[in-house]
């Protein structure tokens, strides 16, 4: 510490960050752009009186395990009951709730409001619910506003897990879930 | 001229094709990071932002550090501090140990890298897994990364299927993988289909991250306000290992840190777009506190970086995020590879680095650079590559390593850019050319000119930006 502060030559202030920044005037439908295309990612659009059970099982008609804490979501597997993270190993399909999306780049907010968190990410299919107002255009915006919960894990997800690493091919399905639907409520 | 670099380059470059590959590959890289670029209005300002914060926070990092390493106590986490590579390896050691651990599932990080962390587990019998596919990939086949971002880029499909079925992956995996795929066994190894090889890794790895008693990762950012670290990666590599066993160690460089989430969106913003030329990496995951019934630990390493920061020249480095975009762009590491330099942080910052970290070992990569500044003009903190290399050229003679070709290549640079005028001509006329190694004037000059082509969003002229890369020492 005392070679760190004796090293210094020069201090610098903290810049102002207060430029201006790119803001979509249509921030739903920049969202799903980014989202379908750069992210790799499929947008299902709720409408009133859909049944959110019933958009999964159309997404995903051959999930045999379904995994999830959502309170509404019918699930096989609760990641909050589970004995341990390994069980939930096998899981087709995950269902798991987003807090702010961000339509520069499609990343979506995903908090820990789950005992085990591998719920998230062991699964071979993800699907993300997320509030169409909580959409901002930048991660400035989005950094205002996600909230750390309690257990101290968040990340923001976009799009299936991907790798390049075989002769710069673009494979979806790397280490984590190979697909993703994210449903707009 | 013959230098440490310029051999090995001449040995990479005698297959043309693969330098062709090679180079066409980060090409594309670079171009997609233009694309990217064009796309954020406010890209220059970002760049600016991002390199200022770096400069506020390393040059009050003593600061930062006692408030990160306070917050994250807080949270529960156990933080550590070390000084050189050695206690680093001595802490993850002690820490396994104390677990009594056999096998720990690794998300890539270039400070174990630099520590040589895995060769020291692997003597105390620890099974150390890669779970980056590239790494894993490299580790199988026992060679280094070739790039830090891209690690096996070099390697072809083939040498891949080669390597699983060497090591029974393909005879454990390929049915699974096959089925995964609703495809043809036979037909999928005879092609060494990318997919079904990345689905065999992704079976064999989900294997190791069902049974490893320890996660390991490294940090891209460490947000002094909260204590907590961000992790960005794209196969969700560092999620998996550290959501299902129950301890988790955070291996930082000390200048990794940033002050809080509103520097945080700044990087996160320039992260991707530079280094793989995407909008974001698919992952961006925040660890502030242990899971519940788990353990984490973060160590701090030092290991140089607080010399480097009295170090008026190149404390700057302490600014890189790794993101690798200067490597992608550089006209030399595109033609000769990785291997060619003898950091294993290749391209412009690895020359830098490199000196650093031993000058006797590494100077010879200080002739990998044609001083076209095309690091400079992509660099998103702005760290001054080509001034600094520059500078190690000239230093060169007083370190006794400059022979005469090379003090005439440095004395010819010096007068160069001293004499603007004459500098604008020379690029014009290209005789630049005369001073280049044999192997970089026996190709096409194609990519030189390509790197000489400013970004079209520059606002400055190059000669200001060469200025202000001046100016601000
Ligand atoms: S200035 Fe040197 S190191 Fe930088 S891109 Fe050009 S050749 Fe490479
Ligand atoms: S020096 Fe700049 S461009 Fe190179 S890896 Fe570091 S941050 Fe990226």
């Amino acid at each position: 510490m005392s070679r760190l502060r004796g090293n210094v030559r020069e201090t610098y202030d903290m810049p102002d960050l207060s430029f201006a920044k790119l803001v979509y005037p249509d921030r739903v439908g920049a969202f799903i752009k980014t989202a379908t295309t750069a992210a790799g990612a499929s947008v299902i659009e709720m409408q009133e009186g859909d049944d959110i059970n019933e958009l999964i099982r159309r997404a995903y008609p051959n999930a045999k395990t379904i995994a999830s804490n959502v309170p509404g979501v019918k699930a096989d597997l609760n990641p909050d009951d589970v004995a341990k993270p390994q069980d939930l190993d096998g899981t087709d399909v995950s269902v798991v709730a987003g807090s702010v999306g961000c339509a520069e780049n499609a990343c979506i907010w995903i908090p820990q409001t789950m005992k085990q968190r591998a719920v998230c990410f062991i699964c071979e299919y993800l699907v993300i619910i997320l509030d169409r107002d909580n959409i901002v255009s930048n991660m400035h915006e989005a950094y205002s506003r996600i909230e750390m919960p309690e257990l101290g894990f968040g990340a923001f997800i976009s799009g299936p897990s991907k790798t390049a690493d075989i002769e710069q091919a673009l494979v979806y399905g790397a280490q984590s879930f190979c697909g993703v639907t994210i449903i707009l409520r | 001229m013959s230098t440490q670099h310029s051999r090995k380059a001449n040995e990479f470059v005698k297959d043309t094709a693969v330098v062709d590959r090679h180079d066409a590959t980060f090409w594309a890289v670079r171009s997609r990071r233009d694309t990217m670029a064009h796309e954020v209005p406010e890209w220059e300002d970002l760049r600016e932002a991002a390199s200022r914060i770096k400069k506020h926070t390393v040059t009050h990092l003593a600061d930062y550090l006692e408030k990160f390493a306070a917050n994250a106590g807080r949270n529960g986490v156990q933080v550590h501090w070390a000084k050189d590579a050695d206690e680093y390896n001595a802490i993850v050691l002690e820490i396994l140990r104390a677990h009594d651990v056999r096998k720990v599932v690794k998300s890539k990080s270039m400070l174990t890298e630099e520590c040589g962390l895995n060769d020291s587990l692997i003597a105390h019998g620890i099974d150390v897994v890669e779970t980056d596919l590239g790494e894993r990939i490299l580790q199988l086949l026992g060679v280094p990364p070739s790039h830090i971002v891209m690690p096996a880029i070099h390697i072809t499909r083939e040498q891949v299927l080669e390597c699983f079925r060497a090591h029974g992956i393909i005879e454990k995996e390929g049915r699974k993988a096959a089925d995964s795929m609703n495809g043809d066994l036979d037909k999928l190894v005879a092609e060494a289909d990318p997919t079904f090889l990345t689905r065999c890794a992704r079976y064999h790895l989900r294997d190791n991250f069902m049974t490893a008693d320890c996660g390991m990762t490294g940090a891209n950012f460490g947000i002094a306000a909260t204590g907590e670290v961000v992790v960005c990666t794209n196969e969700g590599n560092a999620d998996m290992s550290t959501s299902i066993p129950p301890l988790h160690i955070v291996s930082m460089g000390i200048e990794k840190l940033i002050p809080d989430y509103e520097s945080m969106a700044v990087f996160q913003r320039l992260l991707a777009r530079n280094g793989t030329g995407q909008p974001t990496t698919v992952y961006t995951s925040h660890f502030r506190r242990p899971r519940p019934g788990s353990e984490m630990h973060i160590i701090l390493v030092d290991n140089g970086r607080s010399d480097i920061l009295g170090n008026e020249d190149h404390w700057q480095t302490l600014k890189c995020m790794r993101c690798g975009a200067c490597m992608n762009t550089c006209p030399v590491y595109r033609r000769s590879g990785g291997y060619s330099y003898s950091y294993f942080i290749p391209g412009p910052i690895g020359i830098n680095l490199g000196m650093l970290r031993d000058s006797d070992k590494h100077y010879g990569n200080c002739s990998a650079c044609s001083l076209c500044c095309s690091c400079d003009n992509v660099c998103p903190v702005k760290v001054d590559l080509s001034t600094q290399i520059y500078k190690w050229r000239q230093q060169l003679d007083s370190m006794h390593h400059a022979d005469p070709m090379k003090k005439t290549m440095s004395e010819g640079m010096k007068v160069m850019f001293d004499h603007p005028g004459l500098y604008t001509a020379a690029l014009r006329m290209a005789p630049l050319a005369n001073h280049m190694p044999s192997w970089l004037t026996g190709i096409a000059m194609g990519p030189w000119c390509e790197a000489h082509d400013m970004p079209r969003f520059a606002k400055k002229s190059f000669h200001q930006l060469w200025k202000s890369g001046l100016d601000e020492k």
